[in-house]
């Protein structure tokens, strides 16, 4: 690999081991919102020992050195001048980034990585202070540290020494300082990882933590050196530690069954390349935490939403407008407006919203509505003096439908190269290929898969605009929407129905629910007593009788 | 309710022919000071229907205090010269607006917030409430 090439100042980004499918999607969105391009800007280059059985959460990427210091900075030092882009920075929104690294050295084993390094240049620029920021000591000045980062196993600070050992040729001259050094490096040794993260051939065995001598000489998947850059703006550093907390949903003032968690919400944020400034739009708001999100980031929030209750929230204190008055952000706009007649609300305009994210409902149960009478037939007029204390009837929004008058409504609201991200549950039957919604106007950029259960999980959608809407073709473009007919559309309906259905199916399915009913019965009764108990200590207390 | 808003709601009731822009009647208006974005102002103008814009502030300004500043009677938009510019073209439009009509656009839109009252359609003098700032905009079953 041409780690070795002069040419080249390559990047390691280290990902959180979670929503793998995620990462390209999310560090593609945030690169191109910079203006960079991987491909063209910059290059993606194979990880040591590729292609590997298991998900990496590594990604090396290459600038030709000649663009730092002139198109790009890793260092406060070049930002006086005009355009160019601090990578770091921009690298740590993304939500699923761990740390950046400037790579010296990468290869199977740590003999590999030390050969890389001493061959590369990265040595050489350190000395002479390249890539430091404005307030760099120098070189014989500077403190420092190696971090020794083991992913999925522990050693022992002997073993950490030992490997240090190996790198003692770098022979730096400042001191070593173990908290807050002037400089930090870092060395990662990577194994195999499964899904969650925990290694697939662990060194330990779990009780007795006694190591396990197949699994404890494997060699190591890869081994790397460099130069701490940043670690993610939320804080996501490898001491497991997390500022995503404060985005938490628990802190929440108003918050409803469907909220979506601020992780995801993020990540859905800098998939619609919302920054300063973008207009976004979320027409199924409900408790608004995709839109509070959108906010968070600096967008103007619009959101609407035929349920009326939800908008208004619980009281004046527990509602959306609350949520944003919580994060000191200024209210957002709500309407309450029925999303499948958006036409009919919203008079003819020029395309307003850079991006449209949003949680649909999918399924009756989940509260997919729309303006229309209860049941078909005649409908009585309402009478004018009636008008104002009429409730309107909703009917069933069949979940065909929601994602027709979805991507229509993107695809004639959104400015051009505007994004619409979406989220849909779907069960194992659901093909990418074939069942995803699809509209002339929007080309799908990524699908990113959130396994929730077994059977169940949840997929990201990213569209962009990239063909200007033709109102005559509106219904056409309807028709269009689904390449199976409505049958795809049935396989994200009413899932929480399904998923009961097939949990019937079961054998021990009547046994479980026989216990859980004798346990809610159980729980019943006890309130009921602590309740007369309760009332008849009032009424010994007060000499009165509270029971008619 | 922001004025912005206002803009681009309109009331398409069974039968209506024009039911833009709405009446605003007020019954409680709240004023919130935000620092101006001139960037977005003049990203949103050429979306903006401006004489409609003028006349909400009309309806809007008796209750305000300090009164909502005064628009002027038409926006000068300078033609672009460049046809390929055209997206840029639609802001640079306005580039030679007054800074501080462009301040007084950014109260009107971002900073008057109708907390209760009514949007009257035009045509059919049919009301759309609005309760703490949000318009209910749903059109009951015979008006589909």
């Amino acid at each position: 690999m041409s780690l070795n090439a002069t040419q080249d100042y390559n990047l390691l980004i280290e990902f959180v081991h979670k929503h793998l499918d995620f990462h390209d999607a999310e560090i593609h969105s945030i690169l191109e919102m910079h203006g960079i391009k991987i491909g063209v800007d910059c290059h993606a280059r194979p990880l040591p020992n590729q292609p590997s059985v298991f998900r990496r959460p590594f990604m090396i990427l290459s600038f030709s050195w000649s663009s730092i210091g002139r198109q790009f900075s890793v260092s406060d030092n070049d930002e006086k001048k005009e355009n160019v882009i601090n990578l770091v920075s921009s690298l740590s929104r993304c939500t699923l980034i761990r740390s950046v690294i400037e790579l010296w050295g990468a290869g199977q084993t740590i003999e590999d990585c030390v050969q890389s390094i001493q061959s590369g240049n990265s040595m050489r620029r350190y000395r002479e202070g390249k890539y430091l920021g404005s307030d760099a000591k120098k070189y014989e000045e500077r403190t420092w540290k190696i971090h020794v980062h083991t992913l999925g196993s522990t050693y022992t600070r002997e073993e950490q020494t030992k490997m240090r050992s190996h790198l003692a040729f770098l022979d730096f001259p400042g001191k070593v300082q173990m908290k807050n050094p002037d400089v930090e490096f870092i060395f990662i040794r990577e194994v195999d990882l499964d899904e969650q993260g925990g290694a697939v051939y662990p060194r330990h065995s779990g009780v007795n933590k006694d190591i396990i001598p197949e699994n404890d000489a494997r060699p190591s998947l890869a081994c790397y050196f460099g130069r701490v850059l940043g670690i993610s703006s939320l804080g996501r550093n490898w001491r497991g530690s997390n500022r995503l907390e404060q985005y938490s949903l628990k802190k929440r003032v108003y918050l409803g069954p469907t909220s979506m968690d601020s992780e995801l919400s993020l990540i859905m944020t800098n998939l619609a390349l919302i920054k300063k400034g973008s207009f976004a739009f979320d027409p199924f708001v409900g408790t608004g935490s995709i839109l509070l999100t959108a906010a968070l980031r600096g967008a103007y929030a619009f959101g609407t939403d035929i349920d009326l209750r939800v908008l208004r929230g619980r009281s004046q204190n527990e509602n959306i407008a609350a949520n944003f008055k919580q994060y000191g952000l200024p209210p957002p706009e709500l309407v309450r407006s029925d999303n499948a007649i958006y036409h009919r609300h919203y008079r003819d305009h020029l395309p307003l919203f850079d991006a449209i994210v949003t949680d649909p409902p999918y399924g009756i149960r989940a509260g997919a509505r729309k303006s229309g009478p209860r049941k078909d037939g005649e409908v009585r007029p309402v009478l004018d003096e009636h008008r104002y204390d009429h409730v309107a009837q909703t009917r069933p929004y069949s979940v065909s439908d929601v994602m027709a008058d979805l991507l229509n409504v993107a695809a004639s609201t959104l400015k051009m190269g505007g994004r619409l991200v979406y989220v849909i549950p779907s069960m194992l039957d659901f093909d990418e290929n074939e069942d995803l919604p699809r509209h002339e106007c929007l080309r799908l950029v990524s699908v990113c898969y959130q396994p929730l259960q077994t059977e169940l999980g949840r997929r990201t959608v990213t569209m962009e605009k990239n063909k200007e809407y033709d109102e005559k073709k509106r219904f056409l473009y309807s028709e269009n929407t689904w390449v199976n007919g409505t049958e795809s559309a049935e396989k994200v309906a009413n899932i929480r129905e399904r998923l009961l259905e097939a949990a019937k199916k079961k054998p021990d399915y009547a046994e479980k629910a026989a216990i859980r009913k004798q346990k809610r019965k159980a729980t019943k009764d006890a309130k009921k007593k602590a309740k007369r108990e309760a009332t008849a200590k009032e009424v010994e207390g007060t000499g009165q009788s509270k029971c008619p | 309710m922001r004025l912005l808003t206002h803009n681009f709601l309109k009331s398409n009731v069974k039968g209506t022919e024009n039911g833009y822009p709405l009446n605003i009647e007020v019954t409680t208006i709240r004023c919130e000071d935000s620092p101006v974005d001139k960037e977005f102002v003049l990203n949103m103008l050429p979306k903006i229907n401006y004489p409609a814009l003028r006349t909400a502030v009309q309806q809007m300004s008796p209750y305000c205090d300090p009164p909502l500043p005064e628009l002027p009677e038409e926006l000068h938009a300078v033609s672009s010269s460049s046809k390929d510019k055209e997206e840029e073209g639609n802001n640079q439009k306005y580039n030679n607006l007054d800074e501080s009509v462009i301040a007084n656009l950014h109260r009107v839109l971002f900073d008057v917030y109708l907390v209760e009252g009514w949007l009257v359609c035009p045509d059919t003098g049919r009301k759309f409430p609005v309760k703490e700032c949000i318009p209910n905009m749903i059109l009951h079953e015979d008006e589909i």
